[in-house]
């Protein structure tokens, strides 16, 4: 029952990810072992708060790191590691085969060029098509972004929030590339203008068939918007497995606290607060915080099997 | 039970034009009453007003007509002096967190030029501090950073302990929360509804989620296109 | 940085700038000048107003030869530090204080006050400052004192506009609202909450301002309508070309002034590049 759901092959496998900044006042341990994969045409969601690392996960794999950072691990990508490959070759990715929708999507369009060309342009960067090719293209992906072609020949700042946002949606997604990355999408707008960003992205996600890295702090967005769901706390995911199942039935410790906080579920508040990445807790770093800490949790756990149904479910927990 | 904050047929219009002037009305006939150990909350969409009104509560804003009674009393009538009083009783806590706080100044600072500005003997300082920080729940090994060092729920609660400082009666709640992760959130409401109970203060909160409303507000009322619907 | 979690980066504008070559270069070069310009005594051979024999080359014990009136160019170099750099920040101070007074009480308060003040700004912006320095400089012969004061107060312009647009920017910030709101003084908001945060946009100007004024002052001086009195480097030039350093090919006599004048100039510049630079760090680490 559930294979009918189950998407196809593995296209981007995340293996041991571990980023570090070295900084004034330390080494910053932003990600440690990340491991996740993603399938043709699912939508992933990397949930956590604010400084969890996630977007972090996001530019490791994308190489789009500041120069002190320090990154291990493997992230295979049609048959290549990604975080191997040079600069030139990235660039030859980045935009064609992997694209990153950022926050904030009215920052990253030039105001004083038509859209139109803006989204043309990553077909000429690429050099996929000729000028005029590359306009007609764009003025059809506008079109499916509900953007008439009257529309797209205004400016940037002619428009509103929600039509710069598909704009951008429109830049991200013009080269069909295999993976989208999308960054914080619900960052500062309201909700009937999140609604609409969404839907619009996965309408188009599913017209050109890619997969969605959904990356996110807000969990309803999480639930509605994806299949499979990955939890991050200060570095590590903790959690991992379908949306659906792990906001029925929440295994580790912090996801349930985390779920519990939902103005849903009463606004109950996780005590104490966030470690400190450079000095984190020893062993569990969820221990200080946790109900259930016990002896053991003073060594780090490794990622386990949940005791889940459909054997799809991962945990970073002693309990199991 | 006499209210602590009263608005009485408040509204706001701007004018533009310096000959021909157009008005553009912002609110039109508030009325409103909040009392102590109670949560007014405040919805509406975004641009409905919902902040210009806390600042006419607050008194950082004169409204062009009608009222605002603090303790059956009008402010605008006030004399100078007792209107600043009144500001300090009546306080607010902003959207953004780290944007209430001065990029350059320590936490420890930012406290104690609250203390200074109150006329706290310097030797006590420290202790009030200490004080501050507890009912808030933060930790004083902050104290010499700044706000950029520290996250958002925590330059939230520094806010809040600096407006508690000034011992205020009623607090304006701007969309407290709604720059902040989810857990933080839950955090913060809790140490304001505990608060409440047990410095009686009044609260307006103002907030586009129903949920943040439905948690805290005793009563709420709804803004649209400047009125109360 | 999101990444850090009560994570403490320590961006100090004050000790970290030590690091930037600029700024340990531009630095030194100005402690330099300064000091010779205060123990210009105790470094200069002679006294400038010394007679020797006139025209004399470079040699052993003219490090850089004579003048017409057989002075010491060395030291008159050494000593032309002191006038040069007494207006340079004389004027360069009045002006960004004067600026400065005027930008934040224009942006704070806007309104009246604000079109006023920018009204008046904006005439001071009409009068042609170098000109004008140089009629009054006819007219009146000033001492070096004077011609800094005038300097000062026709500069303090431009510094104004930009830190009046600084400060209307800062003064929306969050943080100054909540000051407000929480009943301070205007007076200190303004010292506390606003002043700091234009700091870095009114150094580089005051460095600036004594690069120009220097300049200013070389300019008059040349056209032999500065100071005779204190011998200002500009005035050492004034000299050489009328005197006939120029014609004779003296170069040890025109040229050495000149490249004090560019040298300090360049280091002003460049402690101001490396105030900004670091700025620009400072920010980006938050």
């Amino acid at each position: 029952m559930t294979a009918i759901l189950c998407p196809g092959r593995t296209i981007l496998e995340v293996e041991g990810l571990t980023v570090g900044f070295e900084t004034a006042a330390g080494l910053v341990k932003a990600a440690e072992d990340v491991c996740f994969s993603l399938r043709q045409g699912e939508t992933l969601a990397l949930v956590g708060e604010t400084g969890c690392g996630k977007s972090v996960v996001a530019s490791a794999i994308m190489k789009l790191l500041p120069r002190n950072a320090s990154v291990r691990g493997h992230a295979n990508f049609a048959g290549r590691d990604l975080l191997t490959l040079s600069e030139k070759e990235m660039a030859g990715i980045r935009g064609k085969d992997i694209s990153i929708v950022f926050q904030n999507p009215s920052l990253s369009l030039n105001p004083i060029i038509r859209v139109v060309e803006q989204v043309a342009e990553p077909l000429q960067v690429h050099g996929c098509a000729q000028r005029r090719k590359s306009i007609e293209t764009a003025e059809k992906m506008l079109e499916r972004l509900e953007l008439d072609s009257r529309e797209s020949r205004m400016y940037p700042f002619q428009f509103s929030g929600g039509m710069n946002q598909r704009a951008m949606i429109a830049t991200s997604m013009i080269l069909t590339p295999k993976i989208i990355i999308a960054d914080e999408p619900s960052h500062g707008l309201d909700s009937g203008l999140v609604d609409e960003t969404m839907r619009v992205m996965m309408m188009i996600k599913e017209q050109i068939g890619s997969s969605l890295l959904l990356i996110t702090h807000d969990l309803i967005l999480a639930q509605r918007f994806s299949e499979r769901m990955a939890v991050m706390y200060c570095g590590e995911i903790v959690e991992n497995g379908k949306s659906e199942e792990i906001f029925a039935k929440p295994l580790h410790p912090y996801t349930r606290a985390l779920l519990d906080c939902l103005p849903e579920r009463g606004f109950h508040p996780i005590p104490g607060s966030s470690p400190s990445m450079i000095n984190p807790p020893e062993g569990c770093k969820f221990r200080p915080r946790c109900q259930q800490a016990r002896d053991r949790c003073m060594r780090k756990p490794q990622i386990v099997d949940g005791a889940a149904e459909d054997g799809d479910r991962e945990v970073r927990c002693w309990l199991y | 039970m006499l209210a602590v904050l009263k608005a009485e047929d408040i509204g706001l219009v701007y004018e533009s034009g310096l000959i021909f002037k157009r008005g553009h009305t912002v609110l039109r006939g508030i009325n409103l009453e909040l009392h102590e150990g109670r949560t007014l909350g405040l919805m509406g969409a975004s641009g409905s007003g919902k902040s210009t009104l806390g600042r006419i509560l607050a008194g950082q804003q004169r409204p062009t007509s009608g009222r605002v009674l603090f303790d059956g009393e009008d402010i605008w009538l006030m004399p100078r002096l007792e209107r600043s009083a009144y500001k300090k009783q009546v306080q607010m806590v902003f959207q953004d967190p780290e944007g209430s706080l001065n990029p350059r100044k320590s936490i420890e600072r930012s406290i104690h030029e609250v203390l200074g500005l109150l006329k706290v003997p310097a030797l006590q300082w420290r202790s009030r501090t200490k004080e501050a920080f507890e009912m808030v729940g933060l930790s004083e090994d902050l104290l010499c950073r700044r706000p950029a060092q520290i996250s958002g729920g925590q330059c939230q609660r520094v806010a809040l302990a600096r407006v508690l400082l000034l011992e205020p009666r009623v607090v304006i709640l701007d969309e407290p929360t709604s720059a902040l992760d989810i857990s933080v959130q839950a955090q913060i409401l809790n140490i304001l509804r505990d608060l409440q109970t047990d410095l009686g203060l009044a609260y307006l909160l103002i907030s586009h989620q129903p949920e943040v409303i439905g948690f805290m507000a005793h009563e709420t009322i709804r803004l649209e296109g400047g009125e109360i619907v | 940085m999101v990444v850090t979690q009560n994570g403490a980066i320590e961006g100090e504008t004050s000790a970290a700038i030590w690091k930037n070559r600029s700024w340990r270069v531009g630095f030194a070069l100005f402690l330099s000048f300064l000091l010779m310009a205060i123990f210009a005594a105790e470094i200069a051979p002679y006294n400038p107003w010394t007679r020797f024999e006139p025209y004399q080359s470079p040699g052993s014990e003219h490090f850089l030869g004579t003048n017409d009136m057989g002075h010491d160019i060395f030291s008159e170099l050494i000593y032309g530090s002191r006038a040069s750099l007494l207006v340079g920040f004389g004027a360069a101070i009045l002006a960004t204080m004067i600026g400065t007074l005027v930008g934040l009480i224009s942006g704070y308060f806007r309104g009246l006050t604000d079109e006023i003040l920018m009204g008046i700004t904006d005439v001071f912006l009409m009068i042609p400052q170098i000109p004008l320095i140089i009629v009054l400089s006819a007219f009146l012969r000033p001492s070096f004192y004077l011609i800094a004061i005038i300097m000062g107060l026709l500069w303090w312009t431009s510094t104004a506009r930009v830190v009046r647009s600084k400060t209307l920017q800062v003064r929306e910030m969050g943080y100054v609202e909540a000051a407000r709101s929480l009943g301070f003084s205007d007076a200190h908001i303004v010292l506390t909450d606003v002043l700091p945060n234009i700091l870095h946009v009114i150094m580089p100007k005051f460095l600036l301002a004594i690069a120009s004024a220097m300049i200013a002052e070389a300019s008059i001086s040349f056209l032999g309508l500065g100071d005779m009195t204190m011998k200002s480097w500009g005035m050492m030039i004034n000299f050489a070309f009328n005197r006939g350093g120029f014609i004779n090919g003296y170069w040890w006599w025109y040229l050495t002034p000149g490249l004090c004048i560019t040298l300090f100039v360049l280091c002003v510049v460049l402690m101001g590049c490396a105030f900004e630079e670091q700025e620009n760090e400072t920010m980006r680490l938050q």
